[in-house]
């Protein structure tokens, strides 16, 4: 499909013209130098060249706390409250949290699908970035570039004076009708290079992982976690919820909600009675990377991990995931050499 | 990753939506168990397989994975053994026949009984394991010609937690049941046998290539009866086993149940022994 000149003067006014079709939420300035995806309200907040949002754009699809079912418990009856499609434009998104959101549609839609997040999901439109990756970033490494345009519907690859604005879809193009733009002719710069790096092929994964089960590296990992849970709470591919029910203080109403969860808290595996089956931090940590790099890898060919580094960006122990994985590798060549 | 087909919303089905069934009748096991008769409206069929488990809920209190304890040959309702362990079972507990709970299921793999025809059967249940192997044993005996030997290994802590006194004795008196109960401490009144499980094992005559072992209990309880089910040169592929795991959602989404890669809430509770040895947090 066709690819347009978007020059930087008129990005405030695309915006203006996405909004006038759909709510857009973008990046936005949270504090001094962390990153939030929100609806816009003012296209001049907007901010496309950013490092990475707290959290990615699952949380409208899948949101942090959410309601399953209210009661009404003077009856004893349930009812599924009615979830509203988004009918939105998702601006500004880099490639990483873009495959994100394939992986959980995979989750949500393989074996039971979900409705709330297939309703929320459906009508979702995607405008990508590219970003320069910082020194947390590792996406290249496991099959996702900085320029990749997979799953979106427009993208905006940055080149001099503003962006080759890219239609990948017929949706993506039929945002742009009525806001005309000059073809882009030249050709698109070379995407930044990555600064962080997993140095294996994603073919030997499987085996280097599976030779990794009894690595020293999960106890010393572990020896400096804290089980906080932040790993889990930032990663656009972790989807675990916990459910829980509250009442209202009337005492006639309820609610059953679902809320984020993470396998690091030692909670996770506990049932009625007490015993928790990963009580260790250290067998917390490997599902954890195993969750990500092995069990769904093996069935479906490539890495539940996207290198947005964000678990390590924000791992208040510094653990990062990319030398645990790099560990694993270099411990697995050690023993095939 | 490629972009995937997404389904619409109106083809997927109420995943978090219980059914609402009466309490039909509520029967004291020990001073810790319950079991409690529930039936879905206009007595419809749960149409469940042995092994298999439903999501109990109390509104404003919260679900719970409870394994179902009837044989799918009793119709127009079904059994939930219920130990009181927390809030949740605690409330339950209290209820009383013709009170409603939510009921979601029946999730899991199950016992696949098509699987045993013609085969001896040989049960170990452990403590509470008892419960959803009782719908096995049930099913077995209301299908009496389809199988071999019924041979029921019991083990308890004591005798004071003995479950299903009533069909015990009938089971005790049953020629076509083989019935052995071993409790770890017996009080002082206790006539029976005394010790862990695992002695109940070696004893036992049974025709290895022709027999399956089911088995459920807590936790520990498995590497040892493994052991000794190895050493009496029971093959593997006999031995099935029911593992219990923090199911929460039931639908295979929420992630608490998972042992490595698997689902217990999909590809469980009853695993073939074969399937989860290599899994390393199974056992
Ligand atoms: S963020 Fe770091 S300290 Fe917290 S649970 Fe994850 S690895 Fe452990
Ligand atoms: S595991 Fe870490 S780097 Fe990988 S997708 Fe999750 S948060 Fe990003």
């Amino acid at each position: 499909m066709a690819r347009f000149y978007l020059e930087k003067g008129k990005v405030a006014a695309f915006i203006a013209h996405l909004q006038s079709q759909k709510t857009v939420y973008a990046p936005h300035r949270k504090g001094r130098n962390a990153f939030a995806f929100a609806p816009v309200e003012r296209p001049e907040d907007v901010v496309l060249d950013y490092p990475r949002t707290v959290s990615s754009i699952k949380k409208y699809f899948l949101p942090a706390r959410e309601e399953l079912l209210s009661f009404n418990l003077v009856e004893n009856t349930c009812a599924q409250p009615a979830v509203a499609p988004l009918d939105a434009v998702f601006l500004g998104v880099h490639s990483y949290d873009v495959h994100a959101v394939l992986k959980l549609d995979h989750n949500f839609v393989a074996g039971n699908p979900e409705r709330n997040y297939l309703t929320r999901r459906q009508g979702a439109l995607i405008v990508g970035v590219g970003f320069t990756p910082d020194r947390f970033h590792f996406s290249g490494s496991v099959g996702i570039p900085a320029g990749d345009t997979t799953g979106c519907d427009l993208f905006l690859h940055p080149c001099e004076g503003g962006y080759a604005l890219e239609a990948l879809t017929p949706g993506g193009e039929g945002l742009l009708a009525g806001f005309p733009l000059p073809a882009h002719a030249a050709g698109l710069p070379a995407a930044a290079p990555f600064h962080q790096h997993i140095y294996v092929p994603q073919a030997k994964l499987k085996d280097v992982l599976a030779h990794g089960y009894d690595s020293e590296v999960w106890e010393e990992e572990a020896e400096k976690c804290t089980s906080c849970g932040t790993c889990n709470l930032v990663c656009p591919t972790c989807y675990c919820f916990d459910v829980e029910d509250a009442v209202d203080i009337t005492v006639t109403r309820g609610s059953r909600e679902r809320h984020w969860d993470g396998c690091l808290l030692r909670s996770f595996t506990e049932v009625a009675g007490g015993e928790v089956f990963r009580e260790e931090p250290a067998d917390r940590q490997r599902h954890r990377v195993f969750r990500k790099f092995k069990y769904i890898s093996d069935e479906t060919g490539e890495p539940w991990c996207v290198g947005c580094g964000r678990c390590t960006a924000s791992c208040t122990a510094g653990i990062s995931i990319v030398s645990i994985v790099n560990r694993l590798v270099n411990d697995y060549d050690a023993v095939k050499a | 990753m490629t972009k995937r087909e997404l389904i619409t919303p109106a083809a997927t089905k109420d995943l978090y939506l219980p059914v609402m069934a009466e309490i039909t009748d509520v029967r004291q096991m020990t001073p810790l168990e319950k079991l409690f008769e529930i039936r879905l409206p206009g007595g419809a069929d749960l149409g469940h397989r042995p092994g298999q488990f439903v999501e109990v809920s109390l509104f404003g209190v919260g679900e719970a994975p409870i394994s179902i304890s009837s044989s799918p040959t009793k119709k127009g309702a079904f059994d939930l053994g219920i130990r009181k362990v927390g809030m949740l079972t605690e409330m339950i507990h209290r209820m009383q026949p013709g009170e409603r709970v939510g009921i979601r299921g029946p999730f899991g793999s199950g016992f696949d009984m098509a699987k045993f025809k013609g085969k001896d059967v040989l049960v170990v249940a452990g403590g509470i394991g008892l419960v959803p192997l009782r719908s096995l044993i049930n099913y077995v005996l209301d299908n009496r010609a389809d199988f071999g030997r019924l041979v029921i290994c019991y083990g308890s802590k004591s005798d004071t937690e003995l479950l299903f006194e009533d069909e015990r004795r009938l089971w005790e008196r049953d020629p076509r049941v083989e019935f052995h109960l071993t409790v770890d401490h017996g009080s002082p009144a206790w006539q029976g046998r005394t010790g862990v499980i695992t002695t109940l094992i070696p004893g036992l005559d049974l025709d290895l290539p022709n027999t399956v072992a089911c088995v459920c209990g807590p936790p520990i309880m498995y590497r040892f009866v493994l052991l000794a089910l190895k050493s009496k040169r029971l093959p593997e592929e006999n031995i099935y086993m029911s593992l219990e795991r923090r199911m929460k959602c039931g639908v295979g989404k929420c992630g608490h149940c998972q042992i490595n890669g698997s689902y217990v809430c999909q590809d469980g509770p009853v695993y073939h022994y074969p399937d989860i040895k290599a899994l390393r947090e199974a056992l």
